[in-house]
């Protein structure tokens, strides 16, 4: 019998697979992990205790910042949590946009998340390339109606900064058209590739009983098997009067979080579909008349109270809790972020497997530091 | 397994059927990435209701045209005609930065010693700003607004903290790259700055830049769609040899001749005024010509002076290019300045 010897090596704090800038301390017996452990905090920017000190409206342009692959996402989660504090309707427009926005990011993280995943298995590039294009339509229709492709800053308390402008619906009809063929296509370009099945079959797996004690949200619980959904669980803006469904996965592996997004992609886009076919019918301004100036939205002081309001982002249920003083500053004002407590559990997932698939279980965790860390 | 809910059920995916695979699945996605590589050859992707072709632009010669709604940094503009300045130094902006970048002094009348609506000194620090756009919203005036100008990368970080001089444009240069929002605002923002002129007194209130323009441009500035006349480089331009001093003859002679291209191209009108500079540039006298200077350097940081040509019709040729690369250059952008109509 050969006598092995436990080995405890860094992966990171440089970018392991490029997903930011966090450790993976790794105990290895031989290729094999015997333990993991995520060491975070490298990009932390005092997220939360910048909104002590600033007023709600200003903490907008700070929330595009956390995870800012999807920053519509962090602006629907702030804006529902401060509405509901404050008490603050929504006109049945703003809200619609609001949806319409949320999916496209959706459909955009989705994209680029499986594309990286993809990445990190060895596929340099191709996979990216094609998720990266659709992204990049998507971003231009960001651009054109927020004024940037990322850090958008496009949602107010009681609505939205501007109305769509009149070019981009369509464009956005454009864009409709094409991605069907780009959802079949990323199917048709990996869904049966043999090495891809190697690699995700079986690895990483996440049971439902551990992905709930851990408090795992988003695609990565849904494909353990658990069919929780915030827009289902307790509906917010107008997902009551839309119709999608809600993909799950049978045994939580590699697999099952990849095809979960690529199904969440068409449902997605199906929800798009009819935002735009009853867009034109909606009733109201984009923002809520009483909170339309920007100096309302300044001087905005919800009562004494604490709120806490969610969202279901691409990557999982982002919250905000927020406790008030009666002032134009939050007292306190906590962020559960959803690649934090989806990342926590890779230690699970890992033990047992080799080297090589730590990467892979990470992309297919899909975090984004800037979130992890705020 | 399957939940209903309101409007939508929970559905499992479907992970396909275990079977003998031999590289089918491969094979199927090879397929799709040989499909676009010969699209590639063959296609240009125009509209995004495509998923196969070219969808690069040759940057910088060509420049996919800009969303009014973009923002990068924040600019204040000034009146053309008057070169008043919209500001009246409320402090609203200053207030509501998020990161805290835009500091500003109010203008005090010499003579009374009361402060009068109008900025003695205004104040970005570009470097922290994070172009969130919450500054112009905020703005009773519409003094703020956001440029497009997006090429400012340079190795001089004190200059990122950038000052009235530097951060002040006239109104036609935004009125070239956001006509329908300024179009919104015009009338009221005018009417404010009409009441704030007539407590200001002197040279309060009015643009360094205004202030500083040649009085033999005063024609050309009062056609608002050539904005100011001498377009004076923006501050993160690099900083331009003397000409003259240690440059050989040859070196002067291209450098006057690029010079002289340039304003030609940039102002579109008068080789006389070309000639000028080539007169200037002669007798040291380089006040006007940096501009000048900063044009012929197409993809260097921020050194392209505003002005619509240069927005629209991108950046002047570099003489020095090959004569095929300008060629094809001129083609790219007859080919743009069609397909704008």
């Amino acid at each position: 019998m050969l006598k092995t010897q436990e080995l405890q090596i860094n992966i990171g704090p440089q970018h392991p697979s490029t997903h930011g800038v966090f450790r993976l301390v790794v105990t290895v017996d031989g290729e094999t992990i015997v333990d993991l452990k995520p060491v975070f905090g490298y990009l932390h920017r005092n997220h939360e205790q910048l909104a002590e000190v600033s007023t709600y409206i200003q903490m907008m342009p700070f929330t595009d910042r956390l995870d800012y692959f999807n920053s519509m996402a962090n602006n629907f989660g702030l804006a529902i949590a401060v509405e509901k504090l404050a008490g603050i309707e929504v006109p049945q427009r703003a809200n619609y946009i609001r949806v319409l926005m949320a999916e496209l990011t959706r459909i955009l993280n989705h994209a680029a998340a499986v594309a990286f995943m993809i990445n990190d298995m060895g596929a340099w590039q191709t996979p990216l390339a094609f998720g990266m294009r659709e992204r990049e339509k998507i971003l231009d229709l960001f651009e054109m109606a927020s004024g940037a492709r990322m850090m958008c800053n496009y949602f107010r308390f009681g609505g939205i900064v501007r109305d769509l402008p009149p070019d981009f619906m369509p464009l956005l009809n454009d864009l409709m058209k094409a991605l069907p063929t780009f959802f079949d296509e990323t199917e048709r370009l990996l869904r049966e590739n043999e090495i891809l099945l190697l690699r995700s079959e079986g690895v990483g797996i996440l049971p439902k009983e551990v992905a709930a004690s851990y408090s795992v949200t988003g695609p990565v619980l849904r494909a353990s098997g658990v069919p929780y959904d915030v827009r289902k669980a307790e509906p917010y803006s107008v997902y009551n009067e839309l119709d999608f469904d809600v993909p799950i996965g049978s045994v939580g592996d590699i697999y099952d979080r990849f095809l979960v997004r690529i199904e969440e992609m068409r449902q997605s886009y199906r929800i798009v579909q009819q935002v735009i076919e009853r867009l034109p019918d909606t009733t109201g301004g984009h923002i809520n008349p009483a909170m339309a100036s920007i100096g309302k939205q300044k001087a905005l002081k919800p009562p004494v109270g604490d709120v806490y309001g969610r969202v279901e982002t691409p990557k999982g249920e982002l919250g905000f809790y927020i406790v008030s003083d009666g002032s134009a500053r939050p007292y306190r004002y906590k962020v559960r972020a959803p690649s934090f407590i989806n990342l926590t559990p890779i230690g699970d997932m890992c033990r047992g497997h080799k080297v090589a698939d730590v990467v892979v279980i990470l992309g297919s965790i899909d975090i984004v530091l800037g979130e992890v860390d705020r | 397994m399957t939940v209903e809910f309101d409007r939508g059920k929970a559905y499992v995916v479907d992970r396909g059927q275990p079977k003998l695979r031999a590289g089918q699945g491969m094979i199927a996605g090879l397929d799709v990435v040989i499909r676009h590589f010969f699209s590639a050859f063959t296609k240009k992707l125009e509209t995004p209701d495509e998923t196969s072709g070219v969808f690069t632009v040759q940057y910088p010669e060509e420049r996919l045209a800009m969303p009014e709604a973009f923002r990068n940094f924040p600019i204040l503009l000034f009146d053309d005609t008057t070169g008043q300045e919209l500001c009246t130094s409320c402090f609203q902006c200053e207030r509501i930065c998020p990161p805290q970048v835009i500091h500003m002094t109010q203008a005090v009348d010499p003579t009374t010693g009361k402060p009068v609506p109008a900025v003695a000194e205004f104040m970005i620090e570009y470097d922290a700003c994070m172009s969130c756009g919450l500054c112009a919203e905020v703005c009773p005036f519409d003094a703020i607004k956001m440029d497009h100008d997006f090429e400012l990368a340079t190795d001089d970080r004190a200059g990122m903290t950038v000052r009235k001089a530097d951060l002040d444009r006239p109104v036609s240069y935004y009125e070239t790259i956001a006509p329908t929002r300024w179009a919104e605002v015009k009338d009221g923002a005018y009417k404010k700055l009409q009441g704030n002129i007539k407590r200001r007194s002197g040279s309060i209130g009015l643009s360094p830049r205004a202030a500083t323009a040649p009085k033999k441009a005063a024609p050309a500035a009062a056609k608002p769609a050539a904005g100011v006349a001498k377009p004076v480089a923006v501050k993160t331009a690099m900083p331009m040899a003397a000409p003259g001093k240690n440059m050989s003859e040859e070196k002067l002679a291209r450098l006057l001749s690029i010079r002289a291209a340039n304003v030609a191209k940039a102002g579109g009108a008068a080789p006389a005024e070309a000639e000028e500079v080539l007169a200037t540039a002669d007798t040291d006298d380089v006040a006007e010509a940096p501009a000048a200077v900063a044009a012929a350097r197409p993809v260097s940081s921020g050194g392209i002076p505003f002005s619509a040509d240069n927005l629209l019709g991108g950046v002047p040729a570099n003489t020095t290019m090959a004569e095929d690369k300008v060629e094809r250059l001129k083609s790219i952008r007859s080919g743009n300045l069609a397909r704008r109509g």
